[in-house]
């Protein structure tokens, strides 16, 4: 059974773990980030040294302390970053920081300490570059699947559209033509374009096309109502949060019916919260479903948009901000999305 | 009681609109043209409608008849705002995208605690707004109806409180448009109906004032509040009751709820802490806020926090949210100087009527209410019933049009930066909202609108106006400047109101600075944000994000459209 600590051992202690966990979080943004003086202080703390610097590859040390007054450190520095191996003893000693399998920078300490100690620092800075470089692609990676998921909604709609054209080609050629627009417009919005956000206004063009398309097939089963405030028409949202929302409206609450049908889509301000309803008559599901389909359970094409959507928001708004589906058998189907009117960073 | 009736379809019409939401671009048949833009003339009257208050609305006219034709500085402040807004933050505010001030602090320099502080100072602010607004209509209502004051107030802050709560959270710019006409209207019709209405030989004395020294008939007034009456010269006076007595040379107290009719040719007596209506200062076309002395000075210090205190005002800035982009938001800015404009030149009309007609309500201290009492001197017949609840109906709706907007920023701060939470919290933060407001209206009856409005714009401009300003045109800002800047800015400016308010009176020009003291608060909170932010280094990514604000927004990146 280990001894049990004193009770200044165990502050000391305390203070110690808390040392370490604020270097490797002020080192979160490299050696050259804006943490990285800060993490320097507290190695200084822990390892009890006169002074301590950080450098990354360009050499350039970042001291806490008192810098060695005496030596030069560039010989030592530079003599470390060509032999990726520990130099100097005591009062000046430099050791390697390797960040994976890569050198990141030189740690040099000024001062009494053990060679141990420094090898031990050194390993502790090198493991928070290290974690610092996995959030990075980590965060990477989650903006890449973000992107992927824009791309992977087009598809549904060219499919559907085209669908939509061909069957007006023989029987009325002008119309055909003028939807074909419509669509090279669309095509234009969804592909062309450039950054991941686009504003309410454009998403509800975006729709306004989409529904041209819709009710060339439909004639007059399909009515529709749009309400939007103008409050919202600047806000930010990503691409084509929308136009999957109304697109399952259409199939899934005027389509199958037989009669018409009428699809509602609202937007308006509520607060500093942008709120917009996409609302059909149509069947309607149980709730259950809904939830399964949300949460991605189910694999056909239809299911996979509205989750898809649902994601979207989640990831850029946090998990406040997913997508809210009302519905019952029999009763329609409201699915609403709420977005902050502005959040930081999402711009069109 | 016809003043009431003409509420009620005001109120109905707001309830209406709150439960129903607001529709506002709507297309049954076929699609909207959702690309289509507010137009700025819109927007700006949308801007107008929720900036023109209860204080715009009463409370120029009222410190006008208690302090003289220099009150007339106040509105010129309020719409001269807009230009500062206009040159100043109009454009790149709205490029930022950023909704409120602290979302702005947060877009710009990224920190969460300014953000934080920066909600505070909305709270600090609107809730120096709101409490002049549920004070004029608890002095409205009271002056229309045999209500008591604090019922007046009670039911105005339910009423906001209930009308948000059924839904009126949709910020609708077609209904704040609406707004705008609609107390153009009551407050211009009545103005020009009344001059025709008053006749000549009241014109000729509205131009031309005498100093209000005897009483010119036997004349009622109702004190709401209690004061302190100093009398010179005997003067018989009739209680309610029909009782009579002379009251001696010597200050008399009077308490709130009182009616006294004093007897025509009677000396007026004089009010503690204020000159009588008339007298050689009423003309100088300069304001007195402490006493007599220094007049220059002190309205500069009202300018000084008008015109730099518009650009902070929490629930305007949302507004230009609205405009799709900078160029449009400048234009909005234009535009609502001149409606505003408009609009302002009708308080010195009902002022000047007010010091012929009413001069007797500084006694009580109710001046708010001169607009609504003017009417019943005129015409006592269907003529000044009317005028009287038209003008009842425009004092409402101002005072709902602002409040609703304020108590929903207080609500979005509470609910959006100071702790998150879903739509529920900000319901909750609503009501709570109201409920924290009226406890303080109920004992600011003595405290004219247009100088708690004041404060609330002296506040925004020694702590918004430095952030935007240096946050717009400044690459070197940086988090801990700006942060200690708007920190001195919202200790200096409200330690000022609060020894205003509470504390010894100060004497002289330092008295001046004490009550309005916006013009040594607002260059220390941009010499703080200044020093702070020299002595630090601004993030990384300042140069860009400055940029970004000042592009045009033609010229941003690759578009096909």
């Amino acid at each position: 059974m280990p001894p049990l600590l004193a009770r200044t051992d165990h502050t000391q202690s305390t203070a110690t773990l808390v040392a370490a966990r604020s270097v490797s979080e002020r080192l979160k943004h490299g050696l050259n980030g804006p943490g990285s003086r800060g993490a320097a202080r507290h190695l200084r703390h822990l390892l009890g040294a006169r002074g301590l610097a950080l450098a990354d590859l360009s050499g350039q040390p970042i001291w806490s302390g008192r810098p060695a007054e005496h030596a030069d450190t560039a010989p030592l520095l530079e003599a470390v970053l060509r032999g990726e191996a520990s130099r100097g003893t005591p009062p000046l000693q430099a050791a390697p920081l390797h960040a994976g399998d890569d050198l990141a920078g030189v740690l040099l300490v000024h001062g009494d300490v053990s060679a141990r100690a420094v090898r031990e620092a050194a390993l502790l800075v090198a493991r928070a570059l290290e974690s610092g470089r996995l959030e990075a692609s980590a965060e990477r990676a989650a903006q890449a699947e973000f992107r992927a998921l824009r791309a992977e909604i087009s598809p549904h709609f060219v499919y559907n559209a085209l669908t939509v054209i061909a069957s007006l080609v023989r029987s009325d050629p002008d119309r055909a033509q003028e939807l074909m627009l419509d669509f090279a417009d669309y095509t234009r919005y969804s592909l062309a374009r450039h950054g991941d956000y686009t504003t309410v206004s454009e998403e509800f063009h975006a729709i306004e096309t989409y529904l041209a398309l819709q009710r060339a097939l439909l004639g007059d089963r399909l009515r529709v109502q749009v309400r939007v405030a103008p409050e919202v028409l600047g806000v930010a949202v990503p691409y084509l949060v929308l136009q999957p929302l109304v697109e399952n409206a259409v199939r899934h609450g005027v389509e199958p019916g037989g009669g018409p049908g009428l699809v509602q889509v609202s937007g308006e301000a509520e607060g500093n919260d942008c709120v917009i309803g996409v609302e059909d008559d149509g069947p309607g599901m149980p709730p259950e479903l809904a939830r399964e389909v949300l949460s991605g359970g189910r694999e056909d094409s239809d299911a996979v948009g509205l989750a898809n959507v649902d994601r979207r928001l989640r990831h850029v708004y946090g998990p406040w901000y997913g997508l809210v589906v009302e519905t019952e058998e029999g009763a329609g189907t409201r699915v609403v999305v709420r977005v902050p009117r502005f959040q930081p960073g999402v711009l069109p | 009681m016809v003043a009431f009736a003409a509420l009620v379809p005001l109120l109905l019409a707001t309830l209406a609109i709150g439960l129903r939401g607001v529709a506002a671009m709507r297309t049954t048949s076929d699609f909207l043209v959702a690309s289509r833009r507010v137009s700025p003339l819109l927007n700006s009257a949308a801007v107008s409608g929720e900036y023109l208050s209860a204080a715009s609305f009463l409370g120029v006219a009222g410190l006008m008849l208690k302090d003289g034709a220099g009150a007339l500085w106040y509105p010129v402040g309020f719409a001269a705002g807009y230009l500062a807004m206009l040159v100043l933050v109009a454009a790149p505010m709205r490029r930022s995208g950023a909704l409120t001030v602290p979302d702005f602090a947060e877009a710009r320099l990224g920190s969460p605690w300014l953000r934080r502080l920066g909600a505070v100072v909305v709270l600090v602010v609107a809730g120096l707004y709101l409490v002049p607004q549920l004070r004029t209509a608890g002095l409205v209502l009271s002056a229309v109806s045999p209500t008591p004051y604090w019922v007046g107030v009670v039911i105005a802050g339910a009423v906001v409180a209930t009308a948000l709560a059924l839904g009126g959270m949709r910020a609708a710019t077609y209904v704040q448009a609406f707004q705008f006409c609609l107390k153009l209207v009551l407050f211009i019709v009545p103005a020009l109906w009344l001059l025709a209405l008053a006749g000549p030989d009241v014109r000729a004395q509205a131009v031309e004032p005498g100093e209000y020294t005897r009483f010119e008939r036997d004349t009622s007034v109702s004190f709401r509040t209690g004061a302190v009456l100093r009398v010179e010269e005997p003067v018989v006076i009739t209680e309610r009751d029909g009782t009579r007595w002379k009251a001696a040379v010597g200050e008399h107290r009077v308490g709130a709820g009182r009616t006294l009719v004093f007897e025509e040719g009677g000396r007026v007596p004089s009010v503690l802490g204020s000159a009588p209506p008339g007298g050689p200062d009423w003309h100088r076309p300069l304001l007195a806020t402490v006493g007599d002395g220094y007049p220059l000075l002190s309205t500069l210090s009202v300018l000084t926090a008008t015109v730099l205190g518009t650009m902070g005002l929490p629930h305007v800035i949302m507004r230009f949210h609205t405009s799709p982009d900078g160029r449009s938001a400048r234009r909005t800015a234009a535009i609502t100087v001149a409606l505003l404009g408009v609009f302002y030149l009708f308080p010195g009309v009902y002022g000047a009527l007010a010091r012929v007609l009413v001069p007797h309500l500084y006694l009580s201290g109710a001046t708010d209410t001169a607009v609504v009492a003017l009417p019943a001197q005129v015409d006592q017949g269907w003529q000044g019933t009317v005028l009287t609840a038209l003008l009842t109906a425009g004092a409402f709706a101002a005072f709902l049009a602002t409040s609703m907007g304020l108590l929903l920023v207080v609500a979005g701060a509470v609910a959006h930066d100071l702790l998150p939470g879903g739509l529920r919290r900000l319901r909750a933060a609503v009501l709570g909202a109201a409920a924290v407001a009226v406890p303080p209206a109920l004992f600011a009856a003595g405290i004219d609108a247009g100088i708690l409005v004041t404060w609330g714009f002296t506040v925004a401009a020694s702590t918004f106006c430095p952030l935007l300003v240096l946050g717009i045109g400044w690459r070197r800002l940086t988090p801990a400047g700006a942060l200690a800047g708007v920190a001195a800015g919202l200790a200096a400016s409200s330690g000022a109101i609060a020894v205003a308010l509470f504390g010894p009176d100060v004497p002289g020009w330092a008295g001046v600075l004490v009550a309005q003291p916006a013009p040594w608060t607002v260059p220390l909170a941009f010499a703080v944000m200044v020093a702070v932010s020299l002595a630090g280094r601004p993030p990384a990514w300042a140069r860009t994000a400055v940029l970004r604000l000042h592009l045009d927004d033609d010229h941003r990146g690759p578009s096909l459209r």
